[in-house]
């Protein structure tokens, strides 16, 4: 129970300043909605149908927009050495780093939603005939990113280079997420079964496990002197 | 007596102190005793803290003088777990301390040159997420009593963020005590402070001289440091130089002329400048 109450305690905070300040849902919405826009106007649409290339517009509109939102949650806990404080006090660091990676995941998966869409209306996209899968597909692929921004959001704010240093740590990491989901959801939104895809959940399902797990794991030698 | 530390090797109080040949036993420390041996801690090839021995029974209350660069945040962050010593030993009520256990972090309050709070939540909400991490129960009584007690009960639900220095500071030490620690570590808690907010934050203190808690306090403020203070000690170049009982000075009121000496003798520039509040 203590547990679970000092990993909602960072979940509960993390939302609740979130809610005061916006910055990071502001930033990362923001970003989404312009890609939406801009793709909108970049794409000539008698030449490529947008149903064979919106899987990798979804998928890398989510990444680098989780990027801005994710790799600023370090940076907002430096202010007043807030984050030293939460150091100084008995919560396991495996239960810090699961709060900060729930807090982000809400965020991010806000974000899903607001990529789904913008680009659903922009494109005129047939999310298919599993709508529910779809969105299974880009929360497991959520959880996956933001187990391991997370991780190394702890460790790109302890550089000079300061967040710029987490897509160069997290991107390449991120190919296998990237791969199978992708596929996953160019073959929904071309009206393919679901029995074609669950190879690739089960993947993404075991690449969100194994994130999380390695990042509880390590997250203590990251912040720790 | 005051008790002048010559080879910087060691503090000088009169307890275990190993490398004068004295044998330490922490079985025979009390509850509540901190005790370190041999803290050193190094930053590449600059030892902040050089080799520190002290010993400081439960209940008392130790102000650290020394001047900038002399180790003296170093050593507090060091007792308070958040640096690991690059060698040597800390001790609480004589067992060995594993600063990286929650067993020891509840013992421990630190007030830091930062307070340690979220601008964006009001002053209930920062201690009530403090209040969490540490699974206090009666979280509401704590909040409440510790509010009521730096004089912010009435604004408990403003945001941080539109506080002033001195407020921020009061409920730092609100923040500080919540969990009612044993050993209570005090970072320059004056700095910044107006002359209301020091009498508050001088109340509060006052009342940690309880007998119960030890306290250590890192200050520059000499007069301010000795009216607390039960023990004095000055620090310089990450050694200890000096130990003695705060009622030897008060009565002799020597310590500005004896910290200058105590700093000159190892920092010539910096005993030149002197100590503040002296």
């Amino acid at each position: 129970m203590t547990y679970l109450r000092q990993l909602g305690a960072v979940v509960r905070k993390d939302l609740l300043v979130e809610l005061r300040s916006k910055q990071r849902l502001a930033t990362m919405g923001g970003f989404a909605v312009l890609v939406g826009v801009l793709f909108n106007y970049a794409l000539d649409q008698t030449l490529v149908a947008p149903q064979d290339i919106a899987a990798g517009l979804i998928w890398m509109t989510l990444i680098f927009a989780g990027v801005m939102g994710v790799g600023r949650t370090f940076e907002l806990e430096a202010e007043d050495g807030a984050f030293q404080g939460v150091l100084l006090s008995p919560i396991p660091r495996d239960a810090l780093y699961l709060g900060k990676v729930v807090s982000n995941f809400v965020l991010v998966a806000l974000v899903v939603l607001l990529v789904l869409g913008v680009f659903g209306l922009f494109f005129q996209l047939d999310y298919g005939n599993h709508p529910v899968v779809l969105v299974g597909i880009l929360a497991l692929g959520a959880l996956g990113f933001v187990a391991l921004a997370t991780l190394f959001g702890a460790v790109s704010s302890g550089t000079t280079l300061g967040d710029t240093l987490l897509p160069i740590l997290v991107f390449p990491l991120l190919v296998p997420m990237v791969v199978f989901g992708a596929s996953a959801t160019g073959r929904l939104l071309l009206g393919r079964p679901v029995s074609e895809v669950e190879g690739q959940l089960r993947m993404l399902a075991a690449f969100a496990v194994l994130a999380t797990a390695v990042g509880a794991a390590l997250f203590r030698y990251v912040v720790e002197d | 007596m005051t008790a002048a530390v010559s080879d910087g090797s060691t503090g000088a109080h009169p307890h275990p102190d190993p490398a004068a040949g004295g044998q330490f036993d922490p079985g025979a420390a009390v509850s509540g005793e901190l005790s370190v041996v041999d803290l050193v801690r190094t930053f590449g090839p600059h030892r902040a803290v050089d080799g520190v021995s002290l010993t400081l029974p439960q209940g008392r209350f130790l102000s650290l003088f020394g001047p900038n660069g002399a180790g003296k945040s170093t050593l507090l962050r060091l007792l308070s777990g958040a640096l690991r010593p690059t060698s040597g030993e800390l001790f609480l009520g004589g067992a060995p301390l594993r600063t990286r256990e929650p067993g020891w972090q509840r013992r421990i309050g630190v007030l830091s040159h930062q307070t340690y709070l979220y601008g964006a939540l009001t002053a209930r909400e920062n201690l009530r997420f403090f209040g969490d991490l540490y699974a206090l129960d009666a979280l509401d009584d704590r909040i409440h009593a510790g509010l009521a007690s730096v004089g912010l009960a009435a604004r408990g639900d403003d945001p941080v963020r539109g506080y002033s220095r001195g407020m921020r500071q009061r409920l730092a030490l609100a923040r500080t005590l919540l969990h009612e620690p044993e050993i209570v570590l005090l970072d320059e808690p004056f700095t910044g402070l107006d002359a209301h907010a020091s009498g508050v934050l001088r109340g509060v203190l006052d009342r940690l001289r309880d007998g119960h808690r030890t306290v250590v306090m890192v200050t520059h403020n000499l007069s301010e440091g000795l009216d607390l203070a039960q023990e004095i000690a000055i620090q310089v170049r990450g050694r200890l130089r000096l130990w003695v009982e705060a009622a030897e000075l008060r009565d002799s009121g020597e310590l500005t002329a004896l910290y200058r000496e105590t700093v000159e003798a190892e920092d010539p520039v910096a005993g030149r400048v002197g100590a503040g509040g002296g």
